[in-house]
């Protein structure tokens, strides 16, 4: 965590990407999603989320996005026509408008996501706990967060192993490939199941579910610059609405 | 000319310090090589350089004279097989008979020649009573050897094991030792990363210990 960065407890930090992403949710114009991300990004640098990291973990992410930005410029067809083939428009301002909505809805939720990383996996499950979400539900929320890297790098073995049966996938036509991606399927879930059993044999073993009432020896308290930020949250969320909603500010650009 | 060559190979994961320090090694085709060290000294981490998985940081891992990082890892699977450390990540088919097979059917080969290839590499290695049993529920040794299979099946000139006794019974082992035999006898190298001396003393070859990032012979 950088020197300057907000210690804050993870119920504020929930009740910030909650209030974000509603907002990149519901409200599809370009300006205030512009707005919100930058808010969201200089939010995420105080919390001392490491956007860097976020960026080069969520990389393949980011091709898959620019792909459904273009795809989305091409099929949502309003507005002045950019580029036309033979009278017919494929590119319109509307739909390159839609698209750039897209990037910035997701980028906001993928930033503002990232305050979450800032708390570690034990602080989660207390904060959801306190916020009276049942205890097994918060659990397999720290659970699903620890085994991501796992899963991600038994994916990244087993897509070498199966290269390393000869296989050169860039020189496979693309219909091929596609089953050779299917057969990546296999390993991964059978891991993935295999693991799931393996732990919830260990959970049993420690028992987990034994007494209904469960006791917990870190408990998180909200001090004074948490109810701030949570007030604070929530007014800004509301304005945000009130403003575009009844004042209808901004006006539309199309 | 050596086989697989490291010539001043250096390597680091991502904000750790040096793992492999100027590493030279030869190795030859035919040969027997086995690998020990401690926990984290960077056994496995020499094996995925020496198949090209992993780019080393600084000097070059040739094989056949030929910089590795140019060759793609299916023209590298082709010449060296790589069984990892837990086989289960390379059994990609719900069958066996599938498993080794699909990667042929891709390749649009003849069905009567995946069938012959099936059946001589599962003979080699006595499991044609596994033909078409089910992946999901084979033993651990079971699929170590499935995986194998799946390895020799391409036909490749060197193998690379890493840590093949782990969780095997004393039984497994015997079976695993015999199998490391028949290929050396059968004109393939090998390459067993394990820090269990035991098993590697069965083999006459060259037996290299890594140590501080530096390898020792």
């Amino acid at each position: 965590m950088s020197k300057f960065s907000i210690e804050a407890d993870i119920r504020s930090k929930l009740a910030v990407v909650l209030g974000f992403s509603t907002i990149a949710v519901f409200i599809q114009h370009i300006y205030v999603l512009s707005f919100i991300l930058i808010i969201s990004i200089a939010a995420a640098l105080l919390f001392g989320a490491n956007i860097l990291k976020a960026i080069k973990t969520t990389r393949n992410l980011w091709y898959l996005f620019f792909i459904i930005v273009i795809l989305q410029s091409i099929f949502s067809r309003s507005g002045q026509a950019l580029l036309a083939i033979n009278g017919f428009p494929l590119i319109t301002a509307g739909g390159v408008l839609k698209g750039g909505e897209f990037l910035m809805r997701v980028s906001v939720i993928v930033f503002s996501a990232t305050i979450i990383s800032t708390s570690n996996s034990r602080e989660v499950v207390q904060g959801l706990v306190q916020l009276k979400i049942p205890y097994d539900i918060a659990f397999m929320v720290s659970v699903a967060i620890r085994f991501l890297p796992l899963l991600r790098s038994e994916i990244k073995d087993t897509f070498t192993a199966i290269q390393l049966r000869g296989l050169d996938l860039k020189k496979i036509p693309l219909k091929r490939r596609i089953r050779v991606y299917l057969y990546i399927f296999n390993p991964v879930v059978a891991g993935a199941i295999r693991k799931a059993r393996g732990l919830s044999i260990a959970m049993e073993m420690r028992a987990f579910r034994a007494y209904r009432k469960r006791t917990s020896f870190l408990k998180l308290r909200l001090s004074a610059a948490d109810y701030f930020i949570m007030v604070f949250t929530l007014i800004f969320t509301s304005a945000v609405f009130v403003m575009f909603y009844y004042f209808n500010f901004p006006a539309g650009i199309i | 000319m050596s086989f697989i060559k490291f010539e001043n190979v250096s390597f680091n994961y991502q904000h750790q310090k040096l793992l492999l320090s100027e590493l030279e090694l030869s190795i030859d085709s035919n040969s027997f090589t086995a690998v020990t060290g401690p926990n984290g000294s960077g056994k496995t981490t020499l094996g995925k350089l020496a198949m090209g998985i992993l780019k080393p940081l600084s000097g070059k891992v040739l094989l056949e004279g030929r910089d590795i990082s140019t060759m793609s890892l299916g023209k590298v699977g082709s010449k060296i097989g790589y069984l990892f450390q837990n086989p289960e990540v390379q059994i990609f088919a719900n069958t066996v008979i599938d498993d080794l097979g699909f990667v042929m059917r891709i390749k649009n080969i003849e069905e009567n020649e995946i069938n012959k290839k099936i059946d001589t590499v599962l003979d080699f290695l006595n499991i044609s009573d596994l033909r078409n049993s089910n992946t999901f529920n084979l033993s651990y040794g079971e699929k170590q050897r499935l995986a194998i299979a799946g390895i020799l099946i391409n036909e490749p000139q060197f193998l690379i094991l890493d840590e093949p006794t782990t969780g095997l019974d004393i039984g497994r082992k015997k079976m695993l030792s015999a199998l490391i035999e028949k290929l050396l006898a059968a004109g393939k190298g090998l390459m067993i990363i394990s820090h269990d001396h035991k098993f590697i003393n069965n083999f006459s070859g060259k037996v290299l210990k890594i140590s501080g990032g530096k390898i020792y012979e």
